[in-house]
Formats: C-alpha cells, structure tokens, sequence
C-alpha cells in the first residue's frame, strides 16, 4: 500500500521512468543534466537541513571528484573495468577529504557561519589552485591538468565484457541517473528515520543537550559531512562524465552558490522537495542562460534573497504541504 | 639593510592587504554576528566607484575615491533597510541572503560595465633601492591600513557610538532596555562595514585591473582573517592579520604565489583545530 505522503515521490519516478519512450536523446541528456545535480544538493540537505551544518563549499567536493575522475579514467583509459574502478576510486578519495575536512571543523569546534566560511574558502582556493595548473609540469602520469580551461577528453565512462560494451551515455545514462536518484532517496528517507538521523536532528536543535545525553555528537557530524561530500563527489563524477569535461571553475564562488540556493529555495528540510526543486532550478538557469549566463545567475541570486527573506522553508516543501493538505480534506469528505 | 627594508615592505604590504580585505567584514561581524558575504561586492563597488568618478566625471583621484566610499555607504544603507534587517533573529539566513546579493551585483556590474573597464594609473612614483624597485603608494596604503586601525578603536574605545555599540555586543536586550536603539546602531555599523570595504576597493582600485570580480580577489584573505581572528574580531583582527601575513610572506618568497594562499588555508585550518576560537580567544584566555 502506498502511504499518503509518498504518492508524489511515487509518480514523480514512474513519470521519469517512463519519458524516455517519448523523448529523443537530446531531450533525455538535458534531463539527465539536471538531474545529476540533484546528489550536491541531496547532500547539502542532509547536513543542512538535518545537521544544522551550512556548508558553502560542497563544490570543493564536486570539483576534487570530477578531477580524480578524469585523472584516473584517463592514466588507465585502456585497462579492463577501468569504468567500475575509476568512479569508485575517486569516491573514496573524495570521502577521505571530506572525512579530513570534517575532523578538522567538527573537533576543532568550528560551528554555525564559520563553517560556511572555512567550507567556502577551500573551495575557493582550490580553484585558484587548478587554475594556475596550465603549465606542462602539472601533470599526474598521462592527465595533463590544463589550468583554467580544464580538463577533457577522459574516456566515457562505461564496462566492457568481451564483446558487449556499455556506455553511460543517452538512455543508459539516463536511467542510470535515475536509478541513483531513488536509491539515494530511499537510503536518505532511511538514515532520517534511523537513530544516526534522529542524533543528527537533535544535535541541530542543541547540540550542547545532545552531548550531554551520551551522544557522540563530534562524530556523527563528522560522519553526515563525509556522506554529504561523497553526494557532491557523485554529482562530479556525473558531471565530469555527462560533459566530458571539468573546469576549475566549478569549484568557483559562483557555482559553490548554485547548490545552496537550489537547497533554500525547495525547502532543506525535505529531500523530495530538493530533488524536484533542484531539477526545476537547474532547468530554469540553462532556460535563462540562453540570453547571457550573467542573466541567469542574477535571477538566482534574487531567488535566493526573497526566498530567504519571505519563504524560509522553501518554495518546493510549502506546494507539497499544501497539497497534501489538500488531498487528506478530500479523503475525509 | 636592504634586506630588512625588503622585508618589512613585504610584510607590510601582506599585511595591509590583509587587514583592509577583513576589516570592513570584521566591523560587521564583530557587531552583528553577521558574516557578509557580498563583502567582494562591496569592495567592487567602491572601486568602480572610484574608477568611474576618476574616468568619466574626471575628478582628482582623493575626490573620485571619497565618491566611490560615499556610494559603498549609500548601497550598503539601502540594503541593511531592505533585506538584513529583516533577517536579524536568523543569522545562517542573513549570511545565505548576503550571497544572493553578491550574485545579483557582482553580475550585473559584468552587464553593465562589461567584462572589463579601463584601469588607472598608480599614483606617485616608484623609487629604488639597490637592485630592487618599490612603490611608494604602496607605502602609503601601509600607512593608511594603520590609521584606520587607530581611528576605528579611538571610534570604538572613546567615542558616544562606541559606548553604545559595545553595549549592543554584549547584550542587546538589556541595551535596548536601557534606551540604546540597538536598530540604529546595527544600521550605523553596517553603514561603517559597507564604508571600510568601499574604502579598501577605492583605494586599491588603481594597483589592479579593473573588473567585475576585482573583490573577490579579497575575499578568501577576509575570510581566513576573520575566522583567525574568532568570535571578537575587534581584539584578535590585528594578530590574525600579523600572523597569516608573516606565514604568506615567508612561503610566497621561498615557492609561489599560489603556494603562498594554500599555505594561508592550511595554517587557517590548523588554527581552528587548535585555537577554535581564535586569537581573540587566545588572548581573552591569556588575560585571565
């Protein structure tokens, strides 16, 4: 039986599993674009609208998975199952940075906005830091790292069996992404549920009381910080893998804004409402970029304040409560 | 001799820099708690400011400097009017709120002014000393980073305002009960914040190219300032700025200038690891 709460969750997915008999490729790989955001910014809702820990630099993540990616793919591109190895490998350093990164915030006793400033300030200066890398000698093995202009030309991502290849391209990529999405769903509506969730929540209502009841606070934040960091490392491999490409400017002060304003505006607090709230943004800023990026980022940016401002729960969440609302008046009739 | 000469200059033009980027951030969130993130913004448009007056009203640079702080100010009042005031029981969200308005200026500086706009010419001259050659306005930023050091604790430490806004840090309700208008403190201090970032972009406005994302070249030196600094700026701002400055110094002349800003990221995190709270907490420690 399907609960009363999940009938959007439910349709939504049917909905994207069944599109792609009506859509051609170009349409399924826009699709798909959108949706790889969603994992950054699934992450981001996690720490933030469970932990009560505002990172501004998620990118930091997105950008060292999208580069160890493409660093790896391309040192062992003809090697068997490199296309298993290389994700999976640039995921875990990703969650060994992340864990690093944590440890130093959360036993250092870093708290409230001066995360959002030391998470931001890595991010920041990594980017500086790929974008001084043009020279010939920044190179790891055969991955030149190119600087400014970025990395590409990494094989696609993919599995070979003998004859039988498979690419994460067109549809594959597609239902892929799909596929991630609801099991990323299912594990987050978990983990809310589970007592590493409910430490989680009540270490953001006071984290003070809840060290107090015997919680290892320290370390479950540290924990949901390395989870988020490994969600904006899967949205890089994506990324990296969709476009053939990473620039250091997705590490940049512009893009680290992207995943905490698709986040505020669909409402933190509920993972459905920013996986939708996130596609429907990152639709709306390709939509608007057409006419000059700067267009497209400006209205972010005036999202972001009213959003803020009038509608601190978000946009997405408060349509959803309302009409939930809505259908269980009608039930009772 | 020149050896030391060389030194000091480059310590004391790290260490300017460092504290003109943080100062305007520090005022802010030393008061309200508030980290301003449109702190580039501010600085962006205290230099176009000046850029503009100085190019197209042809005024003298000190006047053409003057106007882009008086327009740092004015933007800053309209915006504590009607955004951040609103916001002042949530501070996460203020701080979210101020990143949307750095979005919103710093493109639409890239709209109207284009990609980039034509720079001014450093003022006064260089002069030379032994093998190498150093800039005299330089110098004089030096000078002037630590004049406004003196004025803002002479404004804090002496004057009515500082009385009040001190008051407004330790305790707003009971200062608010006592008759102190916390809000107009808050707008003054913001106004004061949007002014020392206004000041820094205008007066670095000619030693640097002029575009739209000229503040953010300031913006990772504010932040690991204030956040070595900790949770009272006022006290730990000075010793941060020496600190990181000493450590940028010292790596950027043996490596890289690059090098040099992962090496003030690095000392930032072990600081905090350390020091969680800062020099200032360091200090306030040492003092019991």
């Amino acid at each position: 039986m399907i609960k009363k709460d999940n009938i959007f969750i439910v349709s939504t997915f049917l909905f994207l599993l069944i599109i792609p008999i009506l859509l051609d490729d170009f349409y399924l790989n826009n699709i798909s674009y959108f949706m790889l955001w969603t994992f950054i910014s699934l992450g981001l809702a996690l720490i933030w609208g469970m932990g009560g820990i505002l990172s501004f630099g998620q990118t930091a993540f997105f950008g060292l998975a999208g580069y160890s990616f493409a660093i790896i793919s391309i040192n062992f591109a003809d090697t068997f199952a490199v296309g298993i190895w290389s994700p999976i490998l640039a995921l875990f350093i990703t969650a060994i940075f992340g864990m690093i990164v944590g440890y130093f915030l959360f036993y250092g006793g870093i708290y409230d906005v001066f995360i959002g400033i030391v998470t931001l300030s890595i991010t920041l200066v990594l980017e500086t830091f790929m974008a001084q890398t043009a020279g010939p000698e920044w190179a790891i093995g055969k991955a030149r790292l190119n600087g400014f202009n970025g990395m590409q030309g990494m094989p696609p991502l993919g599995i070979s069996l003998g004859e039988y290849k498979f690419y994460l391209q067109g549809m594959g990529q597609y239902y892929f992404i799909v596929l991630l999405a609801i099991v990323s769903l299912w594990l987050l509506y978990k983990l809310k549920k589970s007592s590493f969730g409910l430490i989680l929540l009540a270490s953001k209502e006071d984290r003070v009381r809840a060290e107090s009841l015997g919680h290892n606070v320290k370390k479950i934040q540290m924990i949901a910080f390395t989870l988020s960091a490994l969600f904006a490392g899967l949205s890089g491999i994506l990324y990296t893998n969709w476009g053939g490409y990473i620039t250091p400017s997705s590490m940049g002060l512009i893009a680290a804004a992207m995943p905490v304003i698709w986040v505020a505006a669909s409402g933190k607090r509920d993972f459905f409402s920013v996986f939708l709230g996130c596609i429907f943004l990152v639709y709306i800023s390709q939509a608007l970029a057409i006419d000059g990026a700067q267009y497209a980022i400006i209205v972010m940016g005036l999202i972001l304040v009213f959003v803020t401002r009038y509608f601190p729960d978000g946009i997405i969440l408060m349509l959803k409560r309302f009409l939930s609302n809505k259908l269980s008046t009608k039930n009772r009739l | 001799m020149i050896f030391l000469f060389n030194t000091f200059y480059q310590f004391g033009d790290a260490l300017s820099f460092l504290l003109l980027a943080a100062i305007g951030l520090a005022v802010i969130f030393g008061m309200m708690k508030i980290i301003n993130l449109a702190h580039g913004e501010f600085i962006t448009i205290g230099a176009y400011g000046t850029v503009v007056s100085a190019k197209i009203l042809k005024l003298p640079l000190p006047i053409a400097m003057f106007f882009g702080v008086l327009i740092t100010i004015a933007f800053g009042y309209v915006l504590e009017r009607i955004i951040i005031r609103h916001l002042y029981g949530r501070p996460l969200d203020s701080v979210v709120a101020t990143w949307g308005i750095s979005l919103i200026v710093s493109q639409s500086f890239l709209v109207i002014f284009g990609p980039s706009f034509e720079g001014l010419q450093t003022p006064l001259s260089n002069f030379q000393l032994g093998a190498y050659s150093y800039s005299q306005y330089r110098l004089l930023l030096i000078i002037i980073s630590i004049l406004i050091l003196i004025l803002l604790y002479i404004l804090f430490l002496k004057s009515n305002f500082g009385t009040l806004a001190r008051a407004t840090i330790e305790n707003p309700q009971i200062a608010s009960a006592l008759g102190v208008k916390v809000d107009k403190v808050y707008t003054i201090t913001f106004c004061i914040g949007s002014a020392l970032a206004g000041l820094t972009g205008a007066i670095y406005a000619p030693t640097m190219t002029i575009v739209p994302s000229i503040g953010q070249a300031f913006i990772v030196s504010a932040f690991v300032t204030v956040v070595t600094a900790g949770a009272s700026p006022f006290i730990g701002l000075i010793p941060a700025a020496t600190f990181l400055s000493l450590m940028q110094t010292s790596v950027t002349s043996y490596y890289h200038a690059t090098i040099g800003i992962l090496a003030l990221l690095f000392s930032v995190i072990l600081i905090i690891r350390f020091l969680p709270s800062g020099f200032s907490g360091l200090l306030t420690r040492l003092k019991k």
